[in-house]
Formats: structure tokens, sequence, C-alpha cells
């Protein structure tokens, strides 16, 4: 099964190649558009894996439940076109035995080789002040897919290395991370924003997101009409 | 003669912005609202109708498109458009057949271009998804906006589209409404979905311009920062 | 010291590589990442930046930090909402922004803030500009993509579309007049831009995306 992104780093699209049998899990609302020979399946648990039940979680940003898409294709020379709900990036990862926690906004689609696990509470809610973010952790040898808001970037951590709290779409389980203040002054943590970093150690990739979708909520939302 | 338009589409697929240089004497017409700058030597008179924002509206029964048009009227001179919301924007030249356009993703059109909100087969399209359609008929240039970035796709024969994703195909496509169960977790109520997948099946030969975002998720999530009323 | 404008224009960022007293001002939630070792400390900019300073889209208080290193490091420096970024290289001179596009700049650019007079009152954006001034390089951003034009004469920009101009650019916002005005930008304002000099714009406006929006809802 091949994949292409498209249209980076905004309008991000994966357009899929598949042959017959190929399968791959995506988050449900993901679909675009296909060509005939797919089939779709709906579940809420991941399939060929020990994940939890992913009943009452609900994506942050769009409130929906988080029910999976199993696509298979019937036929040979299929193609699948996928996005995320947010605009911003996607970024393919190969995970080969190891383990990725990844921001549940941010899973979009993986395959068969991959375990969804949505029990992962490695965060504690305060962290987030309020938003509704879950975190899930997978784990296996396979295509993981991953969405941001905003353009993703990778740093490969080797020591230290600082994240805002907003920013974060998924990291390595090498990596160790605490939560801490920016800075030396309290002035940031009163105004725009908790202040809130994650300050990961050890040695381990990590995916950040450029931007931080509250952020344009907080200056659209006074220009709406109220509900 | 033609009356193609001199354009330019810059800074695609995410903020695209459309520059038209008019030749004195022509015109374009466009969505109210789309502007973003003109030439002093341009004049805009503007769409008869008042309010034409305050709904994305619903254009049922024949209503006239609700358009500004500007005219180089003391020379030649540039204007140019952009929408509201992060996307892109295609450029169509229509030469006597159709385009079938999402209402909302219409922009801008030059002379000798018609649009309709009600034809022969558009009735009962897409009615709970709140998807109205439009036809561009005639000859001339037609300029269209998506939601997110816009791929173009060669329907040979058979393809289907979740619904929320169309933004304009060529009337030489055939095109059939379905559900699928389970794309979009049906059954649960909420502000925006419909809560089933709906997805289009086209088949046929001719271009069909799909987007790569559904402007629902965006509304459901910044319903959130909305002010309420008892703060105003 | 290094900076990238990186992803531009659709969610671009700064990539600032620091090397040991290396310092860039920026604001206070603009840090996306950064590498060990940078301190941020956050400066008050004294009288010339008032607390009633808005951006251009909100009511938040502009504060700025101060970024330094004793070591090599990099930060990842970003805005509130998807857009283009660009930097200017001040020599001396001046620029207005809207005060809302400030991103960053190096600690010898002196920020200010400005009376626009009342002929530039954007409605609800208060009548503030900021101003940049001396030597430099200062970063901007935008929603939308950013885009420039020479003016020679007079240009007509639909208010909110605007972000920076030279100050050889004299600005008057005002009803597009009689029947027009509900139909530019939702709000029936446009700025009418006159004189010589160089205008940068931004290919979308707040103000048309909450029009969009509100449309919807």
């Amino acid at each position: 099964m091949k994949h292409e992104l498209l249209c980076q780093p905004a309008s991000t699209a994966i357009r899929f190649s598949l042959e017959q049998g190929d399968e791959l899990t995506c988050e449900v609302g993901a679909m675009i558009a296909m060509t005939k020979g797919i089939t779709v399946e709906t579940t809420s648990k991941s399939r060929g894996g020990s994940g939890g039940i992913m009943k009452g979680l609900k994506r942050m940003f769009s409130g929906e439940n988080f029910f999976l898409n199993h696509f298979t294709a019937q036929q040979p020379n299929q193609s699948l076109i996928i996005g995320p709900t947010m605009l911003g990036d996607c970024t393919h990862h190969a995970l080969s035995g190891g383990a990725m926690i990844v921001q549940g906004s941010s899973w979009v689609a993986s395959d068969s080789g991959i375990q969804i696990d949505t029990t992962w509470q490695g965060f504690s809610s305060a962290f987030f002040s309020g938003e509704s973010m879950f975190w899930v952790k997978c784990s296996g040898a396979g295509n993981l897919f991953l969405s941001s808001y905003g353009a993703i970037y990778s740093v490969e951590v080797d020591g230290e290395y600082t994240v805002d709290s907003g920013h974060i779409v998924a990291f390595e389980d090498t990596l160790q991370f605490r939560i801490g203040k920016a800075g030396k002054s309290l002035i940031g943590s009163f105004f725009g924003g908790e202040g809130l970093v994650c300050k990961f150690s050890g040695r381990g990739t990590l995916y950040c997101q450029t931007h931080n979708p509250p952020s344009l909520g907080k200056l659209l939302g006074p220009k709406l009409k109220p509900r | 003669m033609t009356n193609a338009l001199d354009y330019k589409i810059d800074f695609r697929p995410d903020f695209s912005l459309l520059t038209i240089n008019l030749q004195p004497g022509q015109k374009v017409h466009a969505e109210p609202s789309a502007m973003a700058s003109m030439s002093p030597t341009l004049t805009m008179k503007a769409a008869l109708k008042g309010g034409a924002m305050k709904s994305l509206g619903r254009m049922f029964g024949g209503e006239s498109m609700v358009v500004n048009t500007f005219t180089a009227s003391k020379g030649p001179g540039e204007v140019v458009f952009a929408p509201g919301h992060l996307g892109d924007t295609q450029h169509y030249r229509l030469t006597g057949g159709s385009l079938i356009l999402q209402r909302g993703a219409f922009m801008v059109h030059g002379e000798g271009v018609e649009i309709t909100g009600k034809w022969q087969g558009a009735k009962g399209f897409f009615s709970g998804e709140g998807l109205v359609l439009l036809k561009a008929t005639g000859t001339g240039d037609v300029f269209f906006n998506s939601y997110g970035a816009v791929i173009e796709i060669d329907v040979t024969d058979n393809y289907v589209v979740d619904t929320g994703y169309i933004v304009a195909f060529e009337d030489t496509l055939q095109y059939q409404i379905s559900t699928l169960p389970g794309l979009r977790g049906g059954g649960i109520k909420r502000l925006f979905f419909s809560g089933e997948g709906l997805v289009c099946q086209f088949s046929g030969q001719g271009r069909l311009w799909i987007q790569t975002r559904y402007v629902n998720p965006f509304l459901s999530w910044i319903n959130r920062f909305r002010p309420t009323t008892k703060n105003n | 010291m290094e900076v990238t404008i990186r992803n531009a224009p659709s969610f671009a960022n700064l990539l600032v590589n620091l090397d040991p007293g290396d310092r860039i001002v920026a604001e206070a939630d603009a840090m996306a990442s950064m590498s060990s070792g940078i301190e941020m400390t956050t400066r008050w900019n004294g009288g010339v930046f008032r607390a009633i300073a808005r951006r251009i889209f909100g009511g938040e208080s502009i504060f700025v930090n101060e970024f330094k290193s004793t070591q090599s490091g990099h930060i990842v420096i970003t805005q509130p909402f998807p857009g283009d970024m660009a930097c200017l290289e001040l020599k001396g001179n001046t620029m207005f922004l809207q005060p809302g596009a400030y991103i960053a700049s190096e600690p010898q650019v002196t920020l200010g803030l400005g009376w626009a007079g009342i002929r530039s009152f954007i409605s609800g954006e208060g009548l503030f500009r900021m101003k940049v001034s001396g030597y430099g390089r200062v970063w901007f951003g935008a929603y939308g993509a950013i885009f420039t034009r020479q003016v020679e004469g007079e240009y007509i920009v639909d208010t909110g579309h605007l972000v920076a101009y030279e100050p050889t650019i004299g600005i008057r916002v005002g009803m597009a007049g009689g029947i027009f005005a509900s139909f530019f930008g939702g709000e029936g304002l446009i700025t009418r831009v006159n004189g010589q000099g160089k205008i940068y714009m931004q290919s979308r406006s707040f103000e048309g995306l909450a029009a969009w929006t509100n449309a919807h809802l």
C-alpha cells in the first residue's frame, strides 16, 4: 500500500493506492473520496490488537465520538483520499516495535499492524486546562499517520527539549517528560496562556505543531454571533 | 474576439488570491465581500439586494445571484478578490457547457456567464446537509473557492465522494446520492452534522473538483468560543 | 543570529538559531518549542506599550519576552492564527504595522505605539498602530499570505486586508459610500491609501473570516 501527502502544510490530504486485500483504519469522517472497489466498516475498537474501547471519548476538535472506519480494498488498483478534520498538516511515521504517544485529535490512520490503546494516562487533565484532550498509545509494526494544527516538524531529542503545552503532536515513549513553567517571570502565566510547558528528556522522536487551535478560537470568537 | 479575463491566482492552495486586470470597459461580477483591493479607476456597483452576507443562503426558486459588479470605467485597472476562509481558488472556462458548483464556492464570474439556483434535476439534491448547488452556463470565466485545497479529479468511470467535500463538477457527469452507513458516526444528533455519511457516486466522463477539508467540524469547534448572550 | 521563516504562507513560523549572546524579542505567548538552555524573561516595554494596546483582532495586551541563551540552541516562534510572515530590515527608517501583526524583533529595534489619527479609525480596532523604527530586523505576520503594492497616487483596500505601510502613505478609512456600505467586508468600510510608497496586505482578513463563519451559524 503506497501513500502520498498532498497539499501540505495547511490542507494536507493523504492519497493511498491499495491492492486487493489492503486494509487501512481511519478516524470516522476522514474519508474524502475513493474508488468504488473499497468497503467500509465502522467500529469503536481497533482491529488486531488489545486496544481499549473508545466509548465516551470525544475528539477535541470536532466533538465527535472516537469511532473508526476500516477500509478494505476488494479489487486491485484502488485509490482512497483521506483528510483530517482540522486545517493543518499530516505526516507518516513507521513504527517497528516501539510505541508512540499521540494526541487524540492527531491520530488519522494506521494499518493493521498498529494497535491503538486509548487508556494511556500519562498527562493529567490539568495540564491542558479544560481542553478535553485524550492521548492514544500506538504500538506494533506498521504505518502510522498523524495530523496537526499548523505545520508538523520533528525533533530528534537527545538531552532536553521544551514544548509549549498546545504544540505537542506525538512522541516516542522512550522520552521522559515533566511539566513546568516556561520562564523565570510569572507574568507570562497570568496573561495569554498558562505559561505551562512540557520539558522532554532522554532520546527519541518528538513531533510538534507550529500552531495552537485555541489561540485562533479566542481571537475569532468575540467577532462571532452570540449563542 | 474573446471575453477571456486577464487573471492571476497566487498563494495556492491555502491563501489564494485572485488578481484580475481589467481593460477599459471590461467588467466582472463578484460575491459581495470578496473584494480585497482595487485600483481607483474602477467603479463598483453594489448588489441590488441588501444583507448579502446575512445568510449563506438559499437561492431557491429562480432568484438571481446577488453580486457586485466592478467596471473599469475610468481606465484600465486591477481588482483583487479573496474569500474569507483559508483555501484555494480555481478558474474554469465555460464554452457552452455547464459547471455545477456548491453555493458557497462561487466567488467571481466574467461577462457571458449566467448563474442560476434552479434547473431541472437540481431539486432534492442534498437537503439534510445544507449543501445547495448552483449552475453556471454560457461562454466566459468562472472562479470558485474551496475550503482547504482543491484537487481536480478526471472521472472516467466511477468515483465516490463524501458530499461535504464536493466543490464543483462538469455537468457531463451523472451523480447519485446514497448513504454509506457508518462513515460519519451516524445516529448522533448534533448542531451541524446530519449524522449519516452521505456520499455522491459520480459516473460518466468529466472533471470534478473536491476539497480537502469539510466546513462543519470547524463550525462545531468554533461554537464554544462564541460570546454567550448574557455576556454582551 | 540566523532566522528562517518556515512553512510560509500557510502556517508561517520562525526558526531562530541562537548563538551564545544572541537575543530576540518576541510576544509573550509566541513560543512553540525551544531547545534547552534558552532563557525567557518577560519585559514590559515601559511607557511606550500601553495597556490599552489592542491586537487587531481582540483585546489582549501585548507583552514581550526576551529570549537569550548561554549555549547554542533554537526557538520556534509562531503566531495565533494561520498565515504568512515577513521580515523587514530597518536601517534608521520607520514602518507602521497593525498592532496584531508584530511577532518579533532584534533588541535594537524600537517598538512604539502611535496614535493613528481619527481618520484612520477602523471600527472596533482602536485608534492605534504600531511603529517600528531603528536598526535591525522586525518580523511581522498576517492572516493570509502577505503581498505588496507600490502605491503611486491612490489605491483602495478593503479594511482588514492592510497589514503594514511606509510613513509616506496616508490612510483614510471611510464608508464606501451610499448603498455600497454593507457590501464591503461585511462592515461597509474601505481604506483609501494615498501617497507614494509601499503597502503590505494580507490575502485574508479576520473580518472576512468572521463574516463567513457567521453566515453559517
